[in-house]
Parts: C-alpha cells; structure tokens; sequence
C-alpha cells in the first residue's frame, strides 16, 4: 500500500544495461510513489528462464542499485524484476498489477522547466490533472494545456475543458501564473502535439483507447512518444 | 535481491501461428508429391490417420503441459516421468528430428526456387538454395530477434490465404477420373504414407515445448494445440483431394513441386507465383520455429544436468543460445547436404523426423500414464483427459504409433534407431553420472513399499547436507527392512501465488539446487534419495501435508536450537510438526562439523530407547559406538549403589532401544547435581541425543528441563528425538 495517498508511476528501466536515472527524472519524480520496474529484454530464440538463470544476479544488482537512486523517506517505491520478451507486455501486467496511475516514459532533457499536458476531453481528464498538479506543486516548471478542435466546431466546449483543468491545477496548489492553454482548431490532433512538443520539456499524455487497428500493429501512444523523444508520462486509463 | 519474474508473452494468435503455421507451413507445399506417389487420391486417408495420431498425443501433450508449463515440452515430461534414460532418448530425439525437419523445409525451399527458373537446375542447386536459406535463418537466430509477432503474423496470415485459396479454386477443377481408382496402393501404402506426412504435425510439439511462455497456459496450451491439429488436417486432407483431383496422382508424384504444378492448370503464372512465394515463406518461417524450438529442448536438457553446459550458455551481447544454435544448424547443413547424393532425400529426411516425434509421442503416453499412477504433489493439470477417454487415449496412441512405424522402410526404421541408439550411449556416457532424476516410475509401478523411509525437510542449501547426511545414516540402519529411502521435501512458501507468473520454474530451479546438494551423500551413503517439491502457504501444514502422502517412519528436521517463548516452543514451523507428525520425529541442532562420538541420555523419559538408537545409527557416520549416560544421585555413602542402579537404567534402555552389549558404551557419572553432571559429561561428546519427555494432558509439547538445557547449553551438536505418537 502506498504510504501515502499520492498517486504511483511505474519507471521502466533496461536493466540488461547499466543506465542510471537522469537527475532530473528523480527531482521529478519526487512528489509521487514509484514501482520501478526493472525489465531484462529476451530475445526471442531465448527460454525467459534461461536467460534468467544467466543474469539474474547481475540484473537484480543493477535494478537495487537504481531503486536507491530513487529511494527516499516519504514515499514508496517498490522493485521489480522482470525478465520478458516483450516490454510492452510487461509494463502493461505491473501496472495493472500494482495499480499504477502512469507510466514513465525515459526521453532526453537537460532540465524540466516547461511541460506539456494534451487533453482529450473528459476521458481521464481528472486523473492527468491531479497528477500533474503533484508533480509541479513542489516545483517552479510551468504546465501548457492542450486540446485540439476539429475545424468548424464550437470552440468554447475545448475552451470549457481548458478553462475546467486550469481552475483544478489552481484549486490543487499551483500558482495561476505557471498555467497557461493553447486551444488548436483543426489539424491532425496527434501532428499538433508532436510539433508544439519540440518547445517543452516533458509531456504528460493520457492513455488512448486503442483501435483495432492499434491493437494488431502496436499500440497508439508509440508514434508520437517516438517523434517527441522527449520523457513523458503517461496516465492510465483504468474505468 | 529482488526474485526475476518470468514474463509469459506467447498470446493465443501467436501461439497459433508458432504451432499452426509450422504445421500448414513447408509440408504442405513438399509432401502432396511424395503422398500422391505412395497412396494415390487416397493419401488423404493418409493425412487424417496421421493427424488422429496427432491429436492424440496433442491430447496428452496438453495434460502435461498444463500440469507442467515449463520450456522442453515431450522431453521434459518423459524425463521427469520415466528419468534420464528416456528422457536422453526423447531429448535427443525431439533435437535430431527437429533438425531433420529443418533441412527438410530447407531443401523444399530450395525446389520451389529452382524449379520455375529454367536456367537454374538440379540438384546441386536445390542444395546450395537450401544451405543459403539455412544460413540467414542461423544467422538471424545468431545475433537474436525481438519478439516480432506483427510480421509473423501476417506472414502466416499470407501463406494461409494462398493456401485456401488454392482449395478453394482447385475444388472447381477436380476431374472426378482422377480419383480413380482411389487407394491404388491398398492399405499398406497408406500406412506407410502416414509415416511420410507425420513430420508435417510436429508444430504443436512446439507450442509444448514454449509452454512456460505461453499466456494463460491452462486455456491457450490445450487449446492452440488441439485447435491446430483438427484445423490443420482438414486443410491437409482437402489439399490432398484438390492435388490429386486436378491432376492424375501419378504427374504429381514425379513432381518436385506439386503444388506448383497443380495451380498451374487453374490459376496460370498468377498462381505458380502466389505459390512459390508462399512456399519460401512457410519453409523459412518453419525452419526457423525448428531452429527456435531446438534451443528449447537443448536448454530443457541442460536445465536438467542431461546437456552440457557448454552447449547451453548464451551469448554476452545477443543473449541468444547461440552454441546450440550454431551447433543445430551445422547439422542440418550436413543433412542437406546429403541431398547431393541422396535421390530421395525428401522423404528421407520427412520419415526420419517423424519417426524421431512418433517415438517421442508413444513415451509421452507413457508419460501422462505415469503421471496420473504416481501422482506427484506438484502435478496439477488445468486441462484433464476426459474419463471416458483415459486410458483409451494414451494406449490408442501407443498402438498406432507402433502400427505406423512398422509400415516405414527398413532404412527409415534403421536410422531411426541409430538416433534412438544415440540417444541411449549420450545417457550411459554423459548422463548417468550427471543428472539425478530417476523419474517417477518406482512410484507409479508400486506407490507404496515398506521400506524404512525418512522425510527430510530442507530449506538452507548451507545446512542441507548435514542434515541428509544424519538422514541418510538412520534410513541406513534399516536396509534389512528393504531398499530405504530418502524423501528431500522443499517447501516453497508462497503468500499469494500469481497464477500468471512461472511458480513452476522457479520450483524447479529450487529443487535442482537441492539435488544438487543431496546427490553426493546421497551416493556416499548408498541410500536412495527422492526429492518432493511442495508449495503452501503455511510451512509446518504441507510439512505435515507430506508426512501424510509419504507416510514415513522418520522425520528429521533442522532446528535453530533457540526456543521461542511467544506461544510457540521451537518456532512456529516446527511445533505443529513436532505435536502432531504420526511417526518418529528428530530435531538436530548442529553446532559442530563432526558428528563423531555421540551419547544418548539413557532416562526415564518414554523416548530415551528412541534416543539411544538414533545416537547408534548416528555413530556409523563416523563409525563410532555411541555411549548411553545415566546419572544418579549417590545413595547414602555407598556410590556402588547408584551406579548398579544407573547400569541397570543403562541395560533396560538398550534392550527397549534393541542395541546390542558391544553395540555401544556406557557411562554411569554419581554425582548430587544431575543436571549440571549430565551437561558436564554431555558436552565432552560431539553429538547429544535426549528424548523429548512425555506429552502433558493438554498437548502441548513438553520438552523437559533436562532435554531444553541441554539444547540451550550445550557446544555439541544436539538432537532431540521423539517416539512414535501412541495417540
């Protein structure tokens, strides 16, 4: 159980190689609980469990010696190891496992002063507001809000949305002043995010619904996660 | 440290077209000409005869694998169930008949190729075609992959289509003169056809032998594995009736290229293309599972102490088994090789490979047999052969292999043997003085025997051997009661089991260790050992909970020797057992390496006989005599006195205990303190035996002032006995 009632993030990390966290990320990721997931890539002409019987030692070194990076007093974080085939697989079961709001993302940054946050209308609007409001409440960054009309349509429903985010970020501790919207009318919602992204720092997504399309070819947040290259995080969808 | 999970990442769709798409895969371009040739219209029979045998052991195959849902699939259940001589026989089997299956896809990869471009021609060109693709195959599996199932999926996907659309279309074009006569070869003919074919129904062997990957493996093993084989003879059967509809059985027996040539009547350059291009895929894609499916066994039998290590490491930077790899594919390049002398390789290398999987399929009934007779503790399959149909199914499945093996040619039967004959020299060379398991046969022949039996249960690999060797030197003063044994129990505590996740292997692996440590005093003390691998979550239940299903004379545990006062007496895994275990309990403290001079206590106390025979039986470790103590209090002044009664406590003693007069020592200390005499002499000994004292009326275990002293005070080591539970 968490120690507190702040949200939890799983961090995958490669522990097949030896990669340690970037500072930032820990700064970050301060204010909330963390299961650090520590996966060893299996090829596929390899048995998970002989790959296992070779490095297991070595993977959990590594794995003990990230989570102290990322221990600290007030919250938890809990290690796992785990040795898969498919990443994606696995970050799916210990989320859903260990009931974790999000999911990290690692992507190159110096500093996270800026960072960008793409509604979707309501879905899980309410979860992606309150963990952004943990993780800049302790922190100067300031937070952009997203959302992306189609052409032709009433913009004040997005501006409603906008507008509904802002007033919870500011009812949840962040100063009025480190919020700012943009509201895009028209245009591909996905080529909006991926060219406002090259300003930012860091993006915190919500999780799409995948179409069946998404779901025979890989799923749907890859592509923009691949063109921002930026970290991320992304929020669940759990109802 | 933090325990590795295994992910299990094989979904239903992928599971599928690893089994399904290696069955539909290369056979079904190659094979129509070599089964039109030997049966006619009638090598359909052929087909589903052989996909019945299939599904039969498919059925089998399916009960083991949900019991058991670890990599090696046939190998690993034949090895647990029969031990490491079949297991040798069927390890090598699966790895050799993989192989040759594997130069068979590539050698039918070769004609598809060569025989459309006219400039390209012969044999020479098939091999060298064949060798290429075997090659890339190698040498991607070399350097790893990454779990691609996208593009396997549409791969499969496309050779399916291909595939059914040629039946589809061809069922138009049968000229119903072809299809007779029907069976021009008779009975006999399509027997041996099925011999021919069978190779092609090896794919599910290889959902088996991924079965720890393989999520939600009590639904999706079955499942893809029955599923697979039903599907995939109807699809046989109507290629077969389309092949030899459209075309007289005799044109398509010459042909190297059946398929091709059948399409060409209905479907024109459009079709020979769809189906060359289909056929490279599927004979690539099916090497390559066979190549996949080889590490796998290859691992199986490392994992088990049957393969060398050396073979089984995987590559610093790729991760990838790659000596086994290396070594699987320098093989099937021999194997094509031989293309170049041998006319009818083909077929050769098709009988072959299924006369390695029919022998491997008959010991697997065996297996499942075995399995339910013995009925280990850790067995418990999700998916369960109907009743109405076991026995039926595993000894229709025998039978049938044995019928379609006796109809293959003499050279077939030959070579098969040769592997089963290699098989049998790696065990006597290799195995037997490696692996452990001697398989679970003893138990299903005869579940029960009388023989002195003694449970050990272990936990810490640090202090295991002492306490096997303790057990080991008690069960061995009994061989006059017949062969004893040894039972290891390792109790896996599991809070909370995940049901995805592979409790199955790490029980293994657990057990392996202890093998491993039990073996050598094991032999060293020329008793029989069996290990029994449990999971619960409370420790001293399943402890008792194998008391039970062993029913042994003796259980011998490890103590800490610190007494906990918090309701418990020994600790809370240990009481329970201690109080309720209905045979003879020991509990051992060792502080000391030697076990050398032990002393027993010769008392009052109901359980000072029992006391004196395990000091007795303990003694022939280091083949000393142990000595029974008795002290008394002097009576009056004349220490004569007490020592003739203490002799007489000392005689009656060992005769309750059964000992001999030169069987041990004695000692008789006079003296006005007993306890503090019996601590002083005690402790000069290496090894203390006490018996606990009686039970008081609640039940509770009494220990006895004398006996926990001893336990808290002494230097040597100390082992407390119990009798047998009257009540």
């Amino acid at each position: 159980m968490p120690l507190t009632g702040d949200s939890t993030i799983l961090v995958p990390v490669d522990v097949s190689i030896t990669e340690p966290p970037d500072q930032v990320i820990l700064d970050l990721l301060k204010p909330v609980n963390l299961v650090v997931l520590g996966y060893y890539p299996v090829p596929k002409q390899t048995a998970p469990a002989h790959l296992k019987e070779d490095h297991e030692a070595e993977a959990a070194e590594r794995l003990e010696s990230i989570v102290s990076r990322f221990a600290r007093g007030d919250h938890e974080v809990k290690d796992v190891l785990v040795f898969t085939k498919d990443r994606q697989d696995t970050i799916d079961r210990i989320a859903e496992q260990h009931d974790c709001d999000a999911v990290f993302v690692p992507g190159e940054t110096d500093t996270i002063d800026r960072i960008l946050v793409p509604l979707r209308g309501d879905v899980n609007l309410e979860r992606i507001v309150s963990l952004v409001g943990e993780l800049v409440r302790a922190s100067d960054a300031t937070v952009t809000l997203f959302h992306s009309v189609p052409e032709g349509t009433d913009p004040s429903q997005g501006e409603f949305i906008l507008r509904g985010a802002a007033d919870r970020l500011t009812e949840g501790g962040v100063d009025r002043d480190r919020i700012d919207w943009q509201l895009s009318e028209g245009g591909s919602p996905k080529r909006n995010i991926i060219d406002l992204a090259v300003d930012y720092d860091f993006v915190v997504l919500g999780e799409a619904e995948p179409s069946l399309r998404d779901r025979i070819l890989g799923a749907v947040l890859t592509p923009i996660l691949e063109e921002i290259e930026k970290p991320a995080i992304i929020v669940r969808d759990i109802e | 440290m933090s325990k590795g999970q295994l992910e299990r990442n094989i979904g239903f769709l992928e599971a599928m077209t690893l089994g399904g798409g290696t069955m539909i895969g290369a056979g079904i371009f190659i094979l129509p000409g070599i089964a039109a040739e030997g049966a006619g219209p009638a090598s359909s029979v052929s087909f589903f005869i052989a996909g019945f045998v299939a599904l039969l052991a498919a059925l089998s195959l399916s009960e083991l694998a949900t019991g058991m849902p670890i990599a090696g699939g046939s190998y690993h259940y034949v090895n647990r169930a029969l031990g490491g001589f079949f297991g040798s026989i069927v390890g090598w089997g699966m790895w050799t008949g993989l192989m040759f299956a594997s130069a068979f896809y590539m050698i039918g990869f070769g004609q598809y190729l060569v025989e459309p471009i006219p400039f390209l021609d012969g044999r020479v060109f098939v091999v060298l075609l064949g060798l290429i693709g075997l090659s890339l195959i190698v040498g991607v599996n070399y350097y790893g992959t990454e779990e691609s199932s996208q593009l396997q999926n549409v791969m499969i996907g496309a050779e399916t289509v291909v595939v059914l659309a040629y039946v589809a279309l061809g069922l138009f074009f049968i000229d119903p003169n072809n299809l007779e006569p029907f069976a021009p070869t008779g009975p006999s003919g399509i027997i041996a056809t099925t011999g021919v074919v069978f190779v092609s129904f090896l794919g599910f062997e290889i959902i088996a032998t991924v079965a720890g990957e393989v999520k939600d493996p009590s639904r999706n093993i079955p499942l893809t594995m029955i599923l697979s084989v039903v599907l995939v003879t109807i699809l046989y059967a109507l290629v077969m009736i389309v092949t030899t509809g459209v075309l007289p059985y005799q044109a398509i027996g010459d042909s190297l290229v059946p398929v091709s040539d059948v399409a060409v009547v209905f479907a024109g350059a459009v079709g020979v293309v769809a189906i060359v291009a289909a056929a490279a895929i599927a004979a690539i894609s099916s090497s390559n599972s066979s190549v996949l499916a080889a590490a796998r066994v290859n691992f199986a039998m490392g994992r088990d102490d049957l393969m060398s290590e050396w073979l089984n490491v995987t590559h610093d930077r790729f991760g990838t088994p790659h000596r086994a790899i290396i070594a699987t594919g320098a093989v099937t390049a021999v194997l094509i090789a031989a293309g170049l002398q041998v006319e009818t390789i083909v077929a050769l290398l098709a009988e072959v490979a299924s006369f390695s999987f029919l022998v491997s399929y008959s010991l697997v009934h065996v297996a499942l047999v075995v399995f339910r007779r013995a009925d280990p503790e850790d067995y418990d399959p999700s998916f369960k052969i109907p009743d109405v149909l076991y026995p039926a199914v595993p000894v229709l499945g025998v039978v049938l292999t044995v019928v379609v093996i006796s109809q293959m040619a003499p050279i077939i039967i030959l070579l098969g043997l040769g592997i089963v004959g290699l098989g049998v020299g790696w065990y006597f060379v290799y195995v037997r003085d490696h692996a452990i398991d001697r398989g679970l046969i003893d138990e299903a022949i005869t579940p029960t025997t009388d023989a002195y039996r003694v449970l050990v249960p272990v936990a810490n690999p640090d202090t295991q051997q002492d306490l096997i060797r303790l057990a080991a030197a008690t069960a061995h003063a009994h061989t006059d009661e017949g062969t004893p044994e040894l039972v290891a129990v390792n109790v896996l505590q599991v809070a909370d089991p995940d049901p995805q996740q592979n409790v199955a292997a790490e029980r293994l692996e657990h057990q392996r260790d202890l093998l491993d440590g039990a073996r050598d005093i094991a032999a060293e003390m020329d008793v029989q050992l069996r290990t029994v691998a449990m999971t619960g979550e409370r420790v001293d239940e399943t402890i008792l909970e194998a008391i039970g299903d062993e029913e042994p004379d003796q259980v011998l545990l490890g103590w800490g020797g610190t007494l906990t006062r918090q309701g418990h007496v020994f600790g809370p895994n240990l009481d329970a057992v201690v109080e309720d275990a209905p045979c003879e309990v020991t509990l051992v403290t060792l502080h000391d390496d030697t076990i050398g001079n032990p002393v027993a206590l010769a008392g009052p106390g109901p359980h000072s006989p029992v006391a004196a025979r395990r000091a007795a039986e303990f003694a022939s470790i280091d083949g000393t005599v142990p000595t029974l103590l008795n002290v008394q209090q002097p009576m009056g002044d004349d220490n004569t006195t007490a020592s003739e009664r203490g002799n007489g406590v000392i005689d009656d003693v060992a005769e309750r205990a059964g000992l001999d007069p030169e069987d041990y020592e004695r000692e008789v200390v006079v003296d006005d303190d007993i306890e503090a005499a019996i601590l002083a002499t005690a402790d000069q000994f290496d090894t203390i035996c006490v018996g606990l004292s009686e039970r008081s009326a609640a039940s509770r275990v009494m220990f006895g002032t004398i006996a926990e002293r001893i336990s808290q005070e002494a230097t040597s080591n100390v082992g407390i006995v119990r009798g047998w539970n009257e009540s």
